[in-house]
C-alpha cells in the first residue's frame, strides 16, 4: 500500500475531481490525505479523507475582494488577474506549508492540482514523485491560439516564480510547474481535443466524479414524464455573477414549457417570481443533485465549466454553453467542435437566444448523437479507476 | 474581392484609407462574432476587442482568416497578434488593427475597393 498526498487550490471545481480520485485510492486501501485550505474546501472533502489544513493566507475581506474584482474581468484581463493576483501569491504562501505537510505525511506520491504551483515547486525541489492533476483540458488544446504572447507570458511568469524561489535557472527553464514529466492526469477525453495526440505520460481519464459530500435533495416527482427536462447551471463560481443570464435563461425556457421543464440552479431571490408563476414548468434551487439528475435530462445549459461539461457528456446529454472566462471559452469550443452542443454569449444572450439554442439542441439529432459518441469515449477513459491505476504505478 | 492598395503612412489619403479599412474590419468583426448585439453596436477606432466586443481567442483566429482573405499575405495579422503581450491584448482597440492594416497595405493608392 502506498501513501498519496493530494494538493488542491481553494477552488471548488478543482476539489471535486481530486476528491473523487482520492476516494477511489482510499477505498483500495492506500493511505490518502488532502492538503488544502480548510475554510474553502473543508465541506467538499469527505470525513474518511484526512485533511491537512494549509494556512489561510487570505482573510474573508481579501477573499471577497478578489472574487469581486475577478467577476468584472473577462478574457486576457482575467488570465492576468488569475495568475498575478491569485495563483502566484497562493503558490508562494503554500510552498512552506507543503514542505511541512510532506515532512508530516511522508507521501510516496504527490498528486498536485495544475494550479497548485507551490506544491509542484516543493515536489520538484525535493525530487519527489509527483503527478499533475489537470481539472480542465484547456492547456492541452492550444488555449492561446493566435495570441501566442499570452501563452509566453504565463510561461515566463512561472519561470520567474521559480527563479525567485531559488530554483537554478537551467532547471526553471526546463520544467514547467503546470506539467509533471512523470504523469499528468486530465479530467476529460482526448476526443474533445483539436489534436488528440498526447504524450504517453499524459493520461485523459474522463470524468472523475466520486461521492459528493454535499448532495442536495430534489423533488423527483416534480419531473413530468411527458416532457423533456433542461438543467441550467453556472457552476459554483459564476452563478452569483450570472443573474442577468440566469433570468434570461429562465424566461427563454418558460417559452418552451409545452415541451420542456426547466431546472435552474440559482441563488435565492433571482428568479423566484418566475418559478412561483409557473410552478409546474420551472424549478429553482441553490443546489441540485446534478449527477443524479443527468440521466433524466435532455439538455444542459451551462457556463462551459469543465466538470459540468464532462459530467453531461459522460451521460450523453448535449449542451448549450455560455462561456464566461478562464478555460471556459476553450471548453465551450470543444463542445461546439464535437457537435455535442451550441454556444451562446454569456454577456449578451437574451431569452430568445437561449430558447433558440435549446430548441435546436433538442431537435437536432446530430447533437445527441455527438454527445452519445462522447459518452462512449468517457466510459472508455475509465474515470476514477483509471486515474487510480496510473497513480498506483507511479507509487511503486 | 481584393484591395489594390492605398496611400502610405501619413499620405494625403490616410484618413480616407483608415475610414475605409475601419468599415471593412467592422464588417468582418460583425460576421465573426455573428451576434445581434454587435450588429447594433457602433464600432469605432476606440472600440476595445476585450471589453467592448468580448472577442475570444478563437474569434481572433476567425478574424485572422477573414483579413487574410480580404487583404492577402501583405497584412500579417497573425504576426501582429503574436508580438503582443498580455497588457497589449487586454487594451487592444480596433483603431490599432486598422492602422496596422493601412500600414501593411502596399502603396501607391488606388481608389476604391469592394
Amino acid at each position: 500500500m502506498s501513501r498519496l498526498l493530494f494538493v488542491v487550490p481553494p477552488l471548488t471545481g478543482h476539489v471535486n475531481p481530486a476528491v473523487g480520485i482520492a476516494g477511489e485510492l482510499a477505498a483500495r486501501g492506500h493511505d490518502v490525505a488532502v492538503a488544502g485550505h480548510a475554510r474553502v474546501i473543508g465541506e467538499l472533502v469527505p470525513p474518511e479523507l484526512p485533511l491537512l489544513a494549509l494556512p489561510e493566507t487570505l482573510g474573508e475581506a481579501d477573499r471577497a475582494d478578489i472574487v469581486a474584482r475577478s467577476r468584472a474581468l473577462r478574457g486576457p484581463a482575467s488570465l492576468k488577474f488569475l495568475w498575478e493576483d491569485f495563483l502566484l501569491p497562493l503558490a508562494a504562501a503554500m510552498a512552506p506549508a507543503i514542505d511541512a505537510a510532506v515532512d508530516e505525511f511522508r507521501p510516496d506520491v504527490l498528486v498536485i492540482d495544475q494550479q497548485a504551483i507551490g506544491a509542484a515547486l516543493v515536489a520538484r525541489r525535493r525530487r519527489l514523485h509527483w503527478a499533475t492533476l489537470a481539472t480542465t483540458s484547456a492547456e492541452f488544446d492550444d488555449p492561446y491560439g493566435v495570441l501566442a504572447g499570452l501563452g509566453q507570458w504565463v510561461a515566463d511568469l512561472l519561470r520567474d516564480f521559480q527563479l525567485a524561489q531559488g530554483v537554478p535557472a537551467a532547471e526553471a527553464a526546463a520544467g514547467d510547474l503546470r506539467f509533471s514529466d512523470e504523469l499528468t492526469l486530465v479530467t476529460s477525453v482526448r476526443e474533445l481535443l483539436r489534436n488528440p495526440d498526447v504524450p504517453g505520460h499524459v493520461a485523459f481519464v474522463g470524468s472523475t466524479v466520486g461521492r459528493r459530500v454535499r448532495t442536495a435533495s430534489f423533488p423527483w416527482e416534480w419531473l413530468d414524464p411527458d416532457r423533456e427536462a433542461v438543467l441550467v447551471s453556472l457552476g459554483t463560481v459564476t452563478r452569483e455573477a450570472g443573474g442577468r443570464f440566469l433570468r434570461a435563461a429562465a424566461e427563454g425556457l418558460l417559452g418552451l414549457a409545452a415541451r420542456a421543464q426547466a431546472v435552474l440552479v440559482a441563488p435565492p431571490g433571482l428568479v423566484d417570481d418566475l418559478a412561483a408563476a409557473a410552478p409546474d414548468d420551472l424549478f429553482v434551487a441553490p443546489f441540485v443533485p446534478q449527477v443524479d439528475l443527468l440521466p433524466r435530462l435532455s439538455a444542459v445549459v451551462c457556463h462551459a465549466g469543465n466538470n459540468t461539461v464532462c459530467e453531461s457528456l459522460s451521460h450523453g446529454v448535449p449542451l448549450v454553453v455560455a462561456p464566461v472566462r478562464d478555460d471556459q471559452p476553450i471548453i465551450g469550443e470543444q463542445v461546439v467542435r464535437s457537435g455535442a452542443g451550441l454556444r451562446i454569449k454569456f454577456g449578451r444572450a437574451g431569452p430568445t437566444a437561449v430558447r433558440a439554442a435549446v430548441t435546436s439542441v433538442l431537435d437536432t439529432p446530430g447533437h445527441r448523437e455527438a454527445a452519445g459518441r462522447l459518452r462512449d469515449a468517457f466510459a472508455a477513459a475509465g474515470g476514477v479507476a483509471a486515474a487510480a491505476n496510473r497513480l498506483e504505478k507511479l507509487a511503486v | 474581392m481584393s484591395v489594390q492598395g492605398t496611400a502610405g503612412p501619413g499620405g494625403p489619403g490616410r484618413a480616407e484609407a483608415e475610414a475605409r479599412v475601419l468599415g471593412e474590419v467592422t464588417e468582418d468583426l460583425r460576421e465573426v462574432i455573428g451576434e445581434e448585439y454587435v450588429i447594433d453596436m457602433d464600432i469605432t477606432m476606440e472600440t476595445t476587442f476585450s471589453h467592448d466586443l468580448e472577442v475570444e481567442s478563437i474569434e481572433f483566429v476567425a478574424l485572422a482568416d477573414r483579413l487574410r482573405e480580404r487583404y492577402g499575405e501583405a497584412v500579417d495579422f497573425v504576426g501582429f497578434l503574436a508580438t503582443m503581450d498580455v497588457d497589449q491584448v487586454i487594451n487592444m482597440r480596433v483603431g490599432e488593427v486598422v492602422r496596422f492594416i493601412v500600414d501593411s497595405l502596399p502603396a501607391p493608392a488606388v481608389a476604391g475597393s469592394a
